[in-house]
């Protein structure tokens, strides 16, 4: 056994030195945490497939208010004020379409989605009709949300630097995009329909950002 | 009526998808081709019907391709016959909602551990995802429920949902079967797919590992039961191994004499011991010495000649005297008291001791002892607490030098010394036995020193041990054991001081009056008053016993010209027996 702990050691010795010697980072930036791409998509893949579980729940919810459908779709069409942004449908558009265009539909994405939630939350807040557990969950997804663009765009500047994707993106955070996206078609929506549309769309993103992924960090887990 | 309607819509791999539809009841539309599929693609405003792309007539089944599918667009499907449409707007759906993905292939187990006990043991599962979903590129992400039951149960356990392709089975017994499959959905979704086709899992008894546990266990516990006895055994011959090395040795205790004292050989000090001298300089010394041997008994130390001992006893005269002959019976003595004992009695007897040793006498009796008498005699009836003091004759002419063989310890020196009474010195000697002779002695001595006063001081002083041997006349059986028992006649008609005379004519009838039912040996006294006011020893000699069993007693010593004295040395508040040193000498003829 003493030999057992020693290889232990060695094995875990070795994994922090090659985390050590990995730590050296670019840009000359001292003390920050060096963290690969594949690394960084995993994040920002798991956090989307939690916003979009928690999409899920409530819209689930929502539906024991209105009258449960068969396919999940609801009587009332419902008109997304996503539905401008062009999105592929499919797995062969989504994997035809260049990385950055995909990318940029990702960040459009979760932009457009951070005022509605917003003011969702701000809404089940005062209506006290909806238990606290539906009020939590809109705060957990308004922050989803947030930092999940924000992880977003470093990926992205991550690639850029890299190499991976032409610099052209990357200003949709910039204010000139936060005054386009701060339109008023989301104020048409009910809270109902303003749910159904972000569980669609949060479902894209997850989707999205697993695509990208496996197209340009695909040995790590495709 | 059923009019038709789409029975399901499903996609396998979020790429294509299917409807079936059944024709109703209605009529006889059952016809193939009669009914057509028009679905609905909103991803546009201004979207139309259109007819299904693919059919599969032999299923009712519309099939929509890849090119066909989009997903996070509304579809919506409708039935038309010839002139009427059966449309539902439940049918409206988006692909990603309609997902149930195939299970998944290539089932397999492992066994992981076999508990120690053999009994239960855990499995590793592990599988494929199903080829039809493109996990590979990352465009379904699938999670897994695997479920399992026992061959025969009807109710499945289904464990945990987890992405991964494999998982771990735990707890599963040893000779049953399982049976278990898996079925998967898309993450964040509600709708599972099929299951896979079952796996059995099966493990069966491995008699080698079986036997090595339990004989390892036997060994072990083995090991620790003879590791447990080697212990017992060691501490049991410890205490062996210190009696044969250590054995208890006894040890003369002689009272205020450290042995100590005699190695450095201070023989002024032993000296001053051994004739007792009450010093008190000396009284912490002795003290100290028999503080904790308070119930050992005394040796006293004597010396080779008799010098002096007014407060000792000398062991050679007590010898001849209890013999009556200087050194007749000194051996028959030797053999009856010689203890075979040797912790710390001394044979006063033994005459082979050498000159430097002295002889030493066994005080038996200690200061308290009277009292356990008196507790003893209070079981028989009694009237008075206090109870004539009856002493037989003596019988046979012996005479009695000073000393009597035997000595009462009175009282115990600080330093050391032991105070004997030499209380009953039998000056009279009558060759008279029976009860006769008691009665006539007791209508003699009945004259004597009969001071009312004297009694009701000497009964005023502490209640008084008092041995009454009574012999009732005429009655053949008695026991040796009967003459032990004390107890005052039940006559009521006691004296006013408690102090009775003993007739034996009433005695014939205390036999009968007596509660204990045997008939005690009653020995008339012979002179109680004179005998209350001498100094009567609580104890006195059995001379022997006579013709009916009854114990002939030394009588006491009569100090009657003495006692009968107002002055009574007794007056001062006393136990009869207990002597004070300063009251020794007038004690001592």
């Amino acid at each position: 056994s003493p030999v057992f702990v020693v290889l232990v050691c060695l094995a875990f010795c070795s994994r922090l030195s090659s985390m050590k010697a990995a730590s050296i980072c670019t840009n000359g930036q001292t003390g920050c945490h060096f963290i690969s791409l594949a690394n960084l998509f995993d994040r920002v893949i798991q956090h989307s497939a939690r916003m979009h579980g928690i999409s899920n729940d409530l819209h689930s919810e929502f539906e024991l208010y209105f009258l449960p459908s068969k396919n999940q779709i609801g009587r009332v069409s419902h008109n997304c004020h996503t539905s401008t942004i062009l999105t592929p449908n499919g797995k062969e558009n989504a994997q035809r379409i260049a990385r950055e265009e995909l990318t940029e539909v990702i960040l459009k994405l979760l932009v457009a989605w951070r005022d509605p939630l917003w003011h969702f939350h701000q809404d089940m807040a005062q209506h006290h009709e909806f238990n606290n557990f539906s009020s939590n969950k809109s705060l957990e997804m308004s922050d989803m949300v947030h930092e999940l663009r924000k992880g977003v765009q470093k990926v992205v500047e991550k690639m850029q630097m890299l190499g991976i994707i032409s610099p052209s993106i990357g200003n949709l955070g910039t204010p000139e995009a936060l005054l386009a996206s701060d339109s008023a078609e989301w104020r048409l929506m009910n809270d109902y329909d303003l749910l159904y549309c972000f569980r669609r769309d949060s479902n894209k993103i997850q989707h999205y950002l697993k695509i990208l992924k496996c197209r340009i960090v695909p040995e790590h887990g495709c | 009526t059923l009019e038709p309607h789409f029975t399901d819509c499903i996609s396998r791999d979020l790429e294509t998808f299917r409807c079936w539809w059944s024709p109703g009841s209605l009529h006889n539309l059952s016809t193939l081709g009669a009914l057509k599929v028009f679905y609905l693609k909103k991803d546009s405003p201004s979207s139309e019907w259109k007819e299904c792309p693919e059919y599969i007539h032999e299923n009712r089944e519309c099939f929509f391709d890849s090119n066909h599918t989009s997903v996070w667009i509304t579809y919506c499907v409708q039935l038309r016959g010839q002139n009427i449409t059966y449309f539902n707007e439940d049918d409206c759906f988006t692909v990603e909602n309609i997902v149930r993905p195939d299970p998944p292939v290539s089932l397999n187990w492992t066994v992981l551990k076999i508990s120690p006990s053999g009994l239960s043991y855990d499995v590793l599962v592990n599988w494929e995802p199903p080829p039809s979903a493109d996990v590979g590129v990352g465009w379904m992400r699938i999670e897994y429920e695997i479920q399992y039951r026992e061959r025969n149960a009807t109710n499945w356990k289904a464990l945990e949902k987890q992405p991964h392709t494999k998982q771990t089975i735990y707890g599963l017994q040893i000779g049953k079967e399982y049976e278990v499959h898996i079925r998967s959905r898309m993450q964040a979704f509600v709708k599972f797919g099929e299951f896979s086709d079952s796996i059995f899992i099966e493990v069966t008894e491995i008699p080698n590992k079986h036997g090595l546990v339990p004989f390892t266990l036997v060994v072990i516990f083995g090991i620790v039961g003879v590791l447990i006895v080697i212990l017992l055994i060691v501490i049991s011959w410890q205490q062996r191994l210190m009696m044969i090395l250590l054995p208890p040795v006894p040890v003369p205790k002689i009272k205020g004499i450290d042995s100590e004292m005699l190695k450095k050989g201070k023989l002024g000090e032993l000296n001053f011991l051994l004739n007792g001298g009450v010093l008190d300089g000396l009284q912490p010394y002795a003290k100290e010495l028999y503080h904790e041997e308070s119930w050992v008994e005394f040796i006293e130390m004597d010396k080779e000649n008799e010098e002096g001992g007014d407060k000792v006893d000398n062991c050679n005269s007590d010898t001849q005297k209890l013999l009556g002959l200087p050194h007749r019976n000194i051996d028959g003595l030797r053999a009856i008291s010689h203890p075979d004992d040797d912790s710390g009695q001394a044979n006063c007897y033994d005459t082979d001791l050498p000159e430097h040793d002295t002889q030493m006498l066994i005080a038996s009796m200690l200061p308290g002892q009277p009292e356990n008498h008196q507790a003893s005699l209070d079981a028989p009836a009694s009237e008075t607490g206090e109870r004539p003091l009856i002493q037989t004759q003596i019988e046979g002419p012996q005479t009695w030098v000073n000393t009597d063989l035997y000595a009462q310890v009175s009282n115990v020196m600080p330093s050391g010394g032991v105070v004997l009474s030499p209380g009953q010195q039998p000056k009279i000697q009558e060759n008279t036995t029976g009860s006769e002779r008691e009665a006539q002695k007791g209508g003699k001595k009945s004259e004597d020193c009969e001071d009312n006063e004297g009694i009701e001081d000497w009964k005023k002083s502490e209640p008084q041990f008092q041995l009454l041997v009574v012999v009732p006349e005429g009655s053949g059986s008695t026991t040796k054991n009967n003459a032990q028992q004390t107890s005052t006649p039940p006559n009521s008609p006691v004296p006013g001081p408690g102090y009775q005379t003993i007739q034996p004519q009433p005695m014939e009838t205390k036999p009968a009056a007596m509660t204990d039912g045997s008939q005690p040996t009653y020995i008339l006294p012979e002179s109680p008053q004179s005998q209350l006011f001498t100094p009567v020893a609580d104890y006195t000699v059995v001379q022997e016993l006579d013709m009916h069993h009854s114990l002939l007693l030394n009588p006491p010593p009569s100090h009657s010209p003495s006692m009968c004295q107002p002055q009574h040395p007794l007056k001062a508040p006393m136990p009869v027996g207990y002597i004070t040193p300063d009251l020794l000498g007038n004690l001592v003829p």
